[in-house]
């Protein structure tokens, strides 16, 4: 037998069991200190923020494929566990609505849109018209219709007037050769201010 | 000229000398008030006395009387209307109204003033009344005389806004 073999064979029988000795007496260690290390201690004195601050979320998040995330919740499950009126609840909605601009809100609606889907003769057929005459004082809207007319009658006829009055005095200046306009006024009318 | 424009130039009478045919106008609607007032009065008087007495009275437009009362009538009408509000129910539809000569609101010494005046006017076919055509003022011989003149004072700033509104 070659020299050389017969060494490699002898150092193989003591390496073996030497390796073994030291597999045990490791894991034997590190059960040790293990069972003697204080874990929520060590946690302590860890810097959570100086370790979240050198992760790159963004390129984490980049990385994860969201919708295949998502299609994997089963969001009727998760929604039937919201309790909705308690979330209500908690919102401000006078808050929110004050936050709204209505007037930009309309600007995007198509009111003659909206308005072909009203069936505005089903809508009319729904007034109690007998109550709505009831209600109406039908005294003060005629008598002020008829005030109205008056008032337009007296407006017709001082306009005429005033247009008579300047239509004479017109010819009168023609036939007296007097220059000016003839919208003469006194001068307290003039000047309300002298007058007081 | 359109409707708005003719608007326009109604705003701005107001204040200005009141011309010959508004204040004709209002004397005949005055006139027409007056005398039917004067009438209802006189009927309402002889309907009173054939109650009381049963003796029917007419009354004859020659009735020196009734000329006087129908004159102290007038006077009171005139007088009691320019001197409490510077304007007769005639020129109140008309939208005129009399003020002293400068434009400030007329007294009621003034007013009676010139209701005393007026018939002065009537004189001579009516001559007293030939300032208000001739005149730049529009003055007749009873607003020299009381120291008046007569103005528009249509609200004619209200009289707009309605026509604006009717469109």
């Amino acid at each position: 037998m070659d020299p050389f073999d017969r060494l490699r064979s002898a150092r193989k029988r003591v390496a073996d069991p030497l390796e073994s000795l030291a597999q045990r007496v490791a894991e034997r260690v590190i059960d040790l200190v293990v069972q003697s290390l204080d874990v929520n201690e060590l946690v302590q004195r860890i810097d959570v923020n100086a370790v979240l601050d050198e992760v790159d979320i963004d390129g984490t998040l980049s990385r994860v494929d969201a919708n295949n995330l998502l299609s994997h919740v089963d969001v009727d499950m998760l929604l039937s566990d919201v309790d909705v009126d308690a979330l209500l609840g908690r919102v401000d909605v006078d808050a929110l609505i004050g936050r709204v601009d209505v007037d930009a809100l309309l600007r995007h609606v198509d009111m003659d849109a909206l308005l072909s889907h009203v069936d505005v003769n089903a809508l009319v057929r729904r007034i109690d018209m007998d109550t709505l005459v009831q209600q109406t004082d039908l005294g003060a809207v005629i008598a002020k219709s008829s005030g109205g007319m008056a008032s337009v009658a007296l407006d017709a006829v001082r306009g005429q007037a005033v247009g008579m009055d300047r239509w004479i005095d017109r010819w009168v200046r023609r036939l007296l050769r007097r220059k000016g306009t003839g919208l003469l006024a006194p001068p307290a009318l003039l000047n309300p201010e002298a007058g007081s | 000229m359109s409707s708005q424009a003719r608007a326009a130039g109604w705003v701005s009478a107001q204040g200005h000398y009141a011309g010959a045919a508004s204040r004709f106008l209002a004397f005949i609607v005055d006139a027409v008030i007056s005398w039917g007032l004067f009438s209802a009065a006189l009927a309402g008087i002889s309907f009173s006395i054939n109650v009381i007495t049963g003796h029917s009275v007419a009354w004859h437009r020659g009735n020196i009387v009734v000329t006087v009362i129908f004159a102290a009538w007038e006077l009171f009408y005139f007088g009691y209307c320019w001197g409490a509000g510077g304007k007769t129910p005639g020129m109140a539809v008309l939208g005129v109204r009399v003020v002293r000569a400068d434009g400030a609101d007329i007294d009621p010494w003034r007013g009676a003033v010139r209701a005393l005046a007026f018939p002065l006017s009537f004189l001579f076919c009516g001559l007293g009344f030939v300032g208000i055509l001739l005149q730049r003022e529009h003055r007749a011989l009873h607003d020299l005389i009381a120291g008046t003149a007569v103005v528009y004072a249509w609200d004619a700033r209200a009289s707009r806004l309605r026509f604006l509104a009717r469109g």
